[in-house]
């Protein structure tokens, strides 16, 4: 097996409960070492994903290849694969060093190399002093190291994370974060990360797939789902974002050329271009937007009135209204200080064809 | 976290080893137990198959099947069946009942009975419940509770027993009462409907105790603090509020314990007299003599047991429809 | 108002106490009695009814013959009624309804009723009445209540933890033997040890399906027909701590258990 064919492989899978479409022809390839995050609300497919990548589903069609193998019909004790659980499923009436040898036990490992990876992956987490403890006499934050090294211990070649931070508190979710990412590295394992909580699909993974209703809304790095979103769906699901609703008017190379109420503006399309004469959104970040006095020679610049804004401490969110009688306005971070000193002089605002995505609808 | 651990963690350091392995680890890598896993799990629908067949064909056989036989066995002429005689088929263990009022008498005295016994457990057992569940603490509760459990782990026989040197003619009761001047000759109690019910009602008294204590404890005090605050006064807050709302653990309470008391065999025969016989006798009747009545005792329960189950579910129906009612 | 109310109640309460205790003392106090008649006042007092009872063998063989019967359609009833239980919580199947009606049936069965349901059963089985009937008659009532304190108890375990097990290797019947099974440990001693009682104290069961020998309350019954003697206190009382001291041990470990795994 060489490193380039991926490790796992879904083909085609779809998954229905009774007339419900969980998860429709899902094709999706996954590499060594990624960490890669199912973004999306509950009820997208998400988990249904993780559950078919777990073997506790089996696929109403489709398959399911891992390191080559077609492992679509295999029960979860087969799987070369481990999971993390969302309520960590730790085992109440065994110790932290009890939890971690049940895998490998079933290994059929002897018993003195059980002990000494125990040792090493106990160690590796920081859990060294509370192999006696039971699951009940740790912290929240323990609870999660002893699942992630339950599930770490028997070396699996996908290790499997169902929204194992949500019952941290935040400022403990933060520091996991970190952690986790660190772990990943370390291990150069691959980790398939399943949350709905939008931060932590952008502060860690490698890759985000953001799901809607059983489908693939974008795949993409962090950044490329922030600031190139494909669908209006992913342009409201992460951040906050200016949509711009107006008409196809054409093609300048690569730009998408748009009508937004009388103005004429350039963006571009990660989902591919529109027809002409459609009517579409584009989507555009907050922090895209520059302020100017005069009329800048940006791409795109249009000039509004400050109407509103919020103070958010380091910076400010500031309401520009564009045109009073269309209803068009924008909203744009800026920091605090040139917010203060905005009157009610007209601004100009402009932002560059790369900040603005045409999207899909 | 150190590095070298964590160099160690990912260095494929998952060696099976040559070691002694195991309990599990042993048991999960012997051959034979592996073909069993194979064959046992070969797909989810063969595994469910597996887990299922065994309990399907135990309540099939073993709950379902006695009620079958001896409904079977109640439709026949004669059973056992002696060597060379022929079985037919014959509603005659049917028309016996019906022909002869001689078994009307304990059919109806056991209905009554078992009615009358049922209402005074639950006027009996109700404040008991409601005390329990509403006065004591929390953390009393089980307590109390269990003080009321233990005697009720005593058998049947024993408890039969303790009612007929309570209330025999030189018993507790007549004693107490000769001592008091109230009485100068000792009041038979026993072998009448009395003592049986005394002793039927002691019997059965944890069965609507407990469903009349679970329901009660369910039912939130903000119910009755809602209804006082609207001004409310106790019996209309208990009338109102509490009794519908304990009408599903009063049913399931009567249903059990009406049921129960129909069936008494040892406790009539002990503590009732010739007047008081019930239909659980007669029953047995036929099963004790010598002679061809086994089919005759199978109607005759088969009867028993269906009139109990209609009365009992026409009085869940009642009771539902009481409850629905009364939240309109 | 409330007050005098909770008075009130508690009056009831421990006239009610009284009921279900006072019968159970009077009976254990004449089995001191020393005299053959049956009665009140008792004047003086002896142990030879006891004595009596641990010379007489029969009595023994008695006692051990039912504590024979209790704890093998004990273990009869344990393992049938997990195995439905285990079906029945946390999964939809077509029948499921009536699988669960089916089960807990002989709970519903008037005792006389049930008693010779078995006797007409076992003969078409052709099961001499004796020890074996007994057993199995025992077994099939008892099954109801531990299904249902065992389906209980299932249906607090989360799922995550037999998955866990499976993701971790454990094939179903490891994942059972060492994550479902511990945890059901307090449904099960629980159940089993009302089982225990249930067949102990049986008589209606017992006394159809028995054979020459009979189990105690079959016994005592036996003994009540021909006429009430201090000696039978002495044999009831026995049974009666027996009993009562099996309950309360099983009552502080069930509860002991209990507060063990949800810690």
């Amino acid at each position: 097996m060489n490193d380039d064919t991926p490790l796992v492989r879904l083909k085609g899978v779809t998954k229905k409960f009774g007339d419900m479409t969980a998860l429709d022809n899902l094709t999706l390839d996954i590499a060594r070492g990624e960490f890669v995050t199912f973004l999306g609300p509950s009820g997208c497919g998400k988990s249904t994903t993780l559950r078919i990548l777990g073997g506790f589903e089996r696929p109403t069609s489709g398959s399911v290849i891992l390191n080559g193998e077609d492992v679509t019909l295999q029960p979860p004790e087969k799987r070369q694969v481990n999971m993390v659980f969302q309520d960590y499923a730790l085992f109440p009436h065994m110790t932290v060093r009890q939890n971690i040898s049940f895998g490998l036990e079933l290994k059929g490992m002897d018993k003195k190399s059980i002990r000494q990876r125990q040792d090493e992956i106990m160690s590796f987490l920081e859990l060294d002093t509370y192999g006696d403890r039971y699951p009940a006499q740790l912290s929240g934050g323990q609870r999660q190291r002893v699942a992630l090294a339950r599930a770490l211990a028997p070396d699996p070649a996908l290790l499997l994370l169902d929204e194992p931070l949500g019952a941290l508190d935040a400022k403990l979710r933060g520091q996991v974060q970190q952690e986790l990412k660190s772990i990943q590295r370390r291990t150069n394992k691959t980790f398939f990360f399943v949350t709905h909580d939008q931060e932590e699909a952008l502060t860690m993974s490698d890759r985000v797939v953001v799901m809607n209703k059983g489908r693939v809304e974008q795949d993409g790095t962090p950044e490329e789902l922030y600031f190139h979103p494909a669908s209006r769906f992913v342009a409201e699901f992460i951040g906050e974002t200016n949509l711009l609703s107006g008409k196809m008017r054409g093609l300048e190379g690569d730009a998408v050329v748009m009508d937004w109420f009388g103005q004429t503006l350039r963006g571009h399309a990660p989902g591919g271009a529109p027809r002409t004469g459609d009517d579409i959104t584009a989507s555009l970040r907050l922090e895209k937007l520059r302020f100017h006095k005069a009329r800048p020679d940006s791409c795109n610049a249009v000039q509004g009135r400050v109407v509103g804004k919020t103070f958010l401490g380091s910076r400010m969110a500031v309401d520009l209204m564009i045109d009073e009688a269309a209803g068009a306005s924008l909203r744009a971070f800026v920091d605090a200080e040139t917010g203060q000193s905005f009157g009610a002089d007209p601004v100009w605002v402009g932002w560059s064809s790369d900040a603005m995505a045409v999207l899909r609808d | 976290m150190s590095n070298d651990a964590a160099a160690r963690a990912h260095s494929g350091a998952v060696a099976p080893g040559t070691g002694e392995r195991t309990f599990w680890g042993r048991l999960t890598s012997w051959p034979l137990y592996q073909i069993l896993m194979a064959f046992l799990t070969a797909s989810p629908r063969r595994q469910f198959l597996i887990l299922a067949a065994f309990p399907l064909i135990w309540v099939l056989t073993q709950h379902l099947g006695p009620m079958l036989q001896m409904l079977r066995v109640s439709l026949t002429d004669a059973y056992p069946v002696a060597p060379g005689v022929e079985q037919h088929f014959t509603l005659d263990n049917y028309m016996r009942f019906f022909g002869d009022p001689i078994f009307w008498q304990p059919f109806f005295r056991t209905l009554t009975f078992a009615g009358v016994f049922t209402f005074c457990t639950l006027i009996l057992t109700y404040p008991v419940a409601y005390f329990l569940a509403r006065h004591v603490s929390r953390k009393n509760q089980m307590l109390y509770l269990l003080l009321l459990l233990i005697p009720f782990w005593v058998g049947e026989i024993v408890r039969t027993y303790a009612i007929m040197i309570l209330l025999g003619n030189t018993g507790a009761v007549n004693m107490m009462l000769k001592w008091l001047g109230l009485i100068e000759k000792p009041i038979p109690f026993m072998y009448t409907s009395f003592s049986m019910g005394v002793g039927i009602v002691y019997l059965t008294a944890l069965y609507m105790l407990l469903p009349l204590y679970s329901a009660l404890e369910k039912l939130s005090k903000s119910f009755n603090e809602a209804a006082a605050d609207l001004g409310a006064g106790a019996w209309t807050r208990f009338r109102r509020v509490t009794l519908p709302l304990t009408i599903e653990g009063i049913s399931s309470g009567c249903t059990l314990v009406f049921l129960i008391s129909t069936g008494f065999y040892a406790t009539p025969v002990l503590l009732g007299g010739p007047s008081t016989t019930v239909f659980a006798e007669t029953i047995a009747g036929f099963f004790h003599v010598a002679g061809d009545q086994w089919p005759t005792g199978a109607a005759f329960a088969t009867i028993m047991f269906l009139t109990a189950l209609i009365l009992t579910s026409v009085f869940q129906k009642l009771m539902n429809a009481l409850r629905k009612g009364d939240s309109k | 108002m409330n007050r005098r109310n909770r008075i009130v109640l508690s009056c009831v309460y421990w006239a009610f106490v009284l009921y279900v205790f006072v019968p159970l003392i009077l009976m254990i106090l004449m089995g001191f009695k020393d005299s053959k008649f049956i009665g009140f006042p008792i004047r003086s007092w002896t142990l030879d009814w006891y004595t009596g009872v641990f010379e007489d063998a029969e009595v023994l063989a008695t006692l051990g013959y039912s504590t024979a019967i209790a704890v093998l359609s004990t273990i009869v009833a344990v393992a049938v009624g997990t195995w439905i239980a285990v079906l029945l919580e946390g999964r939809k199947f077509i029948g499921r309804t009536a699988i669960f009606g089916l089960t807990v049936l002989p709970a519903l069965v008037p005792g006389i009723i049930s008693a010779i349901a078995f006797r007409i059963y076992a003969r078409w089985l052709g099961i001499e009445p004796g020890m074996g009937a007994i057993i199995w008659a025992h077994a099939v009532h008892n099954v109801p209540f531990v299904a249902l304190v065992v389906m209980a108890r299932l249906s607090t375990l989360p799922k995550s933890q037999i998955e866990a097990a499976r993701d971790l290797g454990a094939d179903p019947i490891v994942a059972f033997l060492r994550i479902t099974l511990p945890y059901l440990m307090p449904a099960i001693l629980g159940s089993s040890i009302f089982c225990l009682l249930l067949s102990f104290d049986d008589f209606v069961r017992s006394f159809f399906l028995g054979g020459y020998d009979p189990t105690l309350p079959v016994l005592i019954f036996a003994k009540l027909k021909s006429g009430m003697s201090p000696e039978i206190n002495a044999i009831a009382t026995i049974a009666l701590v027996v009993t009562a001291a099996i309950g309360i041990w099983a009552e502080r470990f069930t509860r002991r258990l209990n507060k063990d795994t949800q810690a």
